[in-house]
This record gives structure tokens, C-alpha cells and sequence, in this order.
């Protein structure tokens, strides 16, 4: 991972300056941060990237079955809260993170815990595509292989089919599968990199920007698919496409200088948001 | 009136939008429906007046003037259909689009009241009621302060518009009940058995005129209900009048 703890000072430090004088107090989240089913549970967590801190005593449920989307204006967290979901700010140097974020009652910063299974636990989808300079077949099988998840040829071709299924991508690639991943289009790459996540059989998929380089169509699609992935996953997804967080998500958390502003039913958070910073922001009003 | 919808007003609710041409576009479709409604006031004053004291130019005046505020009512669906298209409001921005395209139908349908109004001012005319107007002193007072009653709730809520002001579309509400003994005033009187110098015909005339006043109060009420409804996030339609008063002024520490 290339972002270091100065790159990450440095981008908050210059997104806070103007606002520093406004006061960075912590504030109270408005809304319910609970739901009835959760799978993941975060309570107060708190991110440093060394002295400065990029997330403010944050709580928020992921629940089953549904679509979590986290929107906010640059630097305001949002990003670094969803790693946290599976640990991908250890790979950053000197950030420390607090509070308590439990999957399904397990702490995941619980000391004797591997993060490698929790990352297949929790599958992460990024901004850009970025399937392996391998084969449509071999991108996928990638993950299976390495948690031993198969015990056999036939096995591997089954989760692979399945996987390249429910990311809608099947009938697109059968008959090409020994074909290179990156000879896919965007909005394909991304479903590609949706399969080799859900290959490894996760319970939440963490998606960061996952449309914002594909077009209008290719977006659609994905949008799609992140609706009917919801039967059998959970989805925590930050974009900053607030009609695609209106469009894809049934809760919606507003994150603005590391604090969780407000969270709420989406159709609430879009029609008659509670706090005047979650209704400048999604009302184009903000800064 | 519509002068007084300043561009910088568009964001009195929740601030300047980032992109401006945005608070202008809101601003533009606000100003159409104020101008609108300042016009449904002069065409009902006009009408009234026409049957009241008998000025059947000003009936004629009140038919000819009819098509700008339809014509306006076009012009505030177009500006709507761009916000949408163009700004996918969201929040407060959706309510307000939303909100003005409800009062843009009940502005447009007050000013059809008007016409109606003028129309049995030229009626009233052909059957008999000459120049002079009405020979009642009583129903010409009455009708009078049912119009007096209407026009006021309705340039009230139409100043609640212009502000998204609250206070101003409770005391339309708080109007109501004035507005409604007027109306029974004037039922009551068109309604005597023996209502001395007034044929059948006339009475339906005045009867609708009067009708068409009180409705033109409850468009008033309407508009007031989507003030509220803009302002405060509450769809307070079919809600009983007096317990929303109270409630919306205690919610506000009033």
C-alpha cells in the first residue's frame, strides 16, 4: 500500500484548514446507528493516521440483507471507515485505530485474529477495476485457491461459475474464460472483480466508489447487481453519487470531518434529511 | 409581488446552492407562481366588483386577462420539468418543487374561479341586474367582505410562498373559520323564501359567485398546507386545523 501517514495528514490537513476554525467538536450522531438484524456492529471508533485524527468516535450498524451506503464530501472519512470494516488500514503505517468493530459478535481487531481470513470474510471492491494480468478463470479461482476453499477441479469450476453468475458476467465470459481479465471492458473488469470476491463466500462486501470509473450503462448494471446481491450479502458502499446512494441503499450515513453526522432510512436521509449538514450536502448547498 | 422574489431569496431556506444557476432556476419558477397569484388577487377584486356594483368591463377584462395566468401555469410546468431533469432535487429542493407544482395548480385554479365569478357578472346582466349592480345593500356588504375574506387568505398565503413562512400560512388557516361564516352569511341570505327583487336565475348567479369566493379561500388553505409542508418537512394534509396550530406553534417555542 503506497498511501503513507503523511500523504493521509496532509490530505485532511488540507481539507480541514478553512473548517478548522468552525470547530472540530465531536458530534452526536442524529439517528438510529442501530438495526434490527446486524451483522457488523462498530462502536466509537476512532482513526488516527499519527496525531491527526481522520474518524471521531463513530458507531453504525451493517445490517443483513441490506445496502449501507456512506456519503460525505472528500477527506470526511467515509473512505477510512469502510476500510476499517476489514482491516485494510493495517497496511498503512502508523494508523491506529479504536473502539470496537465486531463481525457477527467476533471483534475483528481482536489481537489473535488473521486479518488475511477476515478480508475474504469481508470482500472489498474498489474504485478502479483491478482484475490480475491473469485469465477471466484464474481471477477468480484466485481466492478459492488461496483459503483452500475447493478439494477439487470440479468443485473450483462450480464456485466459478456460481461467482461469475451472481455478478451477472457468466454469459458474457463462458466461452472465454482462459481469456485475459484485463481484455474486459470497465463495467465488465468490475464485475469481474465482484466475482473474485464473492468467490471466497464473504458476508459483507465493502464496495469504495464502485461505479465512479464506469460509464452510465456499466453503472446501471452494477447497480443491479449490488441490489440482488443484497439477498445473500451484506453491502457497505461509499460513493459520491448521491443519487446512486439513493437509488442502491436502504440506510444512508452522512459523514462530515470524520464525524457520522447522520444515519437514517435513505428515503428519509433524501427527502427530509434531520441535520442541516446532511441537507446542505445532498442538497448541493455544502461549503 | 413577483418583484420582490429577489434570486438570493431561492436559498432562504437553507442557503445558496454551490451551483447558482440552480438558486436562479428555483428562484424563476417561484417568481412565475407569485406572479401568478398577485394576478388570481386583481382578477378576483375585478370580478367581485364586476357583479357587486355591476361593471360588466371589468367582467370583460377579468375574461381577456384569464389566459396569461394559464399561460403562466405552463411556463412554471416547463421550469418544473427542467429542475427535475436537470438538478434531481433532493430534500428540501425536492419538497419545494414538488410544493410549487401543487400551488401552481391551486393558483391556476383560484384564477378560474375569478372567471366564473365575471361570467355571472355578464349573466346577471342579460337577465336583468343593470347597471348599479346588485339592489341589496346587505348582500353587496356581504359579498364584499366574502371577498375581502378570500383575496386576504389567499395574498397571505400567497406571502407565505414568497417566504416559505410559516407563520404567515397558520394565520391562513387561523382565517378559516371567518371565511366560512361569511360564506353561511351569504347562503343564508340568497337562501330567504321570500327574498324580495331577485328572480331564481339571479340568485344561482350569486349563489355560484359567492361559491366561487370560498373556494378561492380554500385554494388559499391549500397553498398555506404546502408552505408548511416545505418548511417543515410535514405533510399536514386532512389534518384537523386547530390541534396543527397548536402543535406547529409549540414544536416552534411559539
Amino acid at each position: 500500500m503506497s498511501t503513507t501517514v503523511d500523504d493521509m495528514s496532509r490530505r485532511i490537513g488540507a481539507m480541514s484548514s478553512a473548517e478548522l476554525a468552525g470547530g472540530r467538536e465531536s458530534r452526536v450522531t442524529v439517528g438510529d446507528v442501530t438495526c434490527a438484524n446486524p451483522r457488523m456492529v462498530c462502536r466509537d471508533v476512532d482513526v488516527f493516521y499519527g496525531s491527526t485524527q481522520a474518524i471521531k468516535g463513530v458507531s453504525l450498524d451493517i445490517g443483513k440483507n441490506e445496502v449501507v451506503s456512506m456519503i460525505g464530501p472528500s477527506g470526511c472519512g467515509k473512505s477510512t471507515f469502510l476500510r476499517c470494516l476489514n482491516r485494510m488500514n493495517d497496511t498503512i503505517d502508523g494508523c491506529r485505530v479504536t473502539g470496537s468493530i465486531k463481525l457477527d459478535g467476533q471483534d475483528i481487531y481482536d489481537k489473535g485474529l488473521d486479518p488475511v481470513p477476515l478480508r475474504a470474510q469481508v470482500g472489498m471492491v474498489f474504485q478502479k477495476p483491478n482484475p490480475f494480468p491473469k485469465s477471466i478463470y484464474e481471477n477468480v479461482a484466485y481466492g478459492p485457491r488461496i483459503h483452500g476453499l475447493t478439494n477439487s477441479k470440479a468443485e473450483l469450476d462450480e464456485v466459478i461459475e456460481g461467482s461469475l453468475q451472481k455478478a451477472g458476467l457468466w454469459n458474457e465470459v463462458k466461452d472465454r474464460l482462459d481469456k485475459p481479465g484485463t481484455g474486459l471492458s470497465g463495467g465488465q473488469q468490475q464485475r469481474l472483480c465482484i466475482a473474485r470476491t464473492i468467490a471466497v463466500s464473504p458476508e459483507v462486501i465493502l464496495m469504495d466508489e464502485p461505479c465512479s470509473a464506469l460509464d452510465p450503462i456499466a453503472t446501471a448494471i452494477i447497480e443491479e447487481l449490488i441490489d440482488e446481491l443484497r439477498a445473500n450479502y451484506s453491502i457497505a458502499i461509499v460513493t459520491h453519487s448521491m443519487q446512486q446512494a439513493a437509488r442502491v441503499s436502504q440506510r444512508t450515513a452522512y459523514f462530515h470531518l470524520g464525524d457520522l453526522i447522520e444515519v437514517g432510512e435513505t428515503n428519509q436521509i433524501f427527502t427530509n434529511p434531520k441535520h442541516r449538514l446532511t441537507e446542505d450536502y445532498i442538497t448541493g448547498r455544502f461549503g | 409581488m413577483a418583484g420582490d422574489n429577489s434570486l438570493a431569496s431561492a436559498g432562504d431556506i437553507a442557503g445558496g446552492h454551490t451551483v447558482r444557476r440552480y438558486d436562479q432556476e428555483l428562484a424563476k419558477l417561484r417568481g412565475i407562481i407569485l406572479d401568478m397569484g398577485q394576478r388570481v388577487i386583481e382578477q378576483t377584486q375585478a370580478a367581485v366588483a364586476a357583479v357587486v356594483d355591476g361593471e360588466v368591463t371589468q367582467a370583460y377584462r377579468v375574461l381577456d386577462r384569464e389566459p396569461q395566468i394559464d399561460f403562466l401555469s405552463l411556463d412554471a410546468d416547463e421550469e418544473i420539468f427542467r429542475v427535475i431533469a436537470r438538478r434531481q432535487p433532493t430534500a428540501v429542493d425536492l419538497r419545494i418543487v414538488l410544493a410549487l407544482s401543487r400551488i401552481a395548480g391551486d393558483v391556476e385554479r383560484a384564477g378560474d374561479k375569478a372567471v366564473r365569478i365575471a361570467r355571472q357578472a355578464l349573466v346577471l346582466r342579460e337577465i336583468g341586474i343593470g347597471q348599479g349592480g346588485i339592489p341589496s345593500d346587505a348582500l353587496k356588504e356581504l359579498l364584499r367582505r366574502l371577498d375581502d375574506q378570500a383575496c386576504c387568505m389567499f395574498e397571505r398565503s400567497i406571502q407565505a410562498v414568497a417566504a416559505f413562512d410559516v407563520e404567515l400560512a397558520l394565520g391562513v388557516f387561523e382565517d378559516e373559520p371567518r371565511l366560512f361564516g361569511v360564506s353561511d352569511e351569504a347562503r343564508d341570505f340568497l337562501g330567504q323564501e321570500d327574498l324580495a327583487g331577485f328572480t331564481p336565475r339571479q340568485i344561482v348567479c350569486l349563489l355560484t359567485s359567492a361559491h366561487a369566493l370560498e373556494r378561492i379561500g380554500n385554494h388559499a388553505s391549500n397553498i398555506a398546507e404546502q408552505v408548511i409542508y416545505v418548511a417543515e418537512g410535514k405533510d399536514i394534509r386532512y389534518r384537523n386545523r386547530e390541534i396543527l396550530i397548536e402543535t406547529l406553534r409549540r414544536d416552534r417555542g411559539l
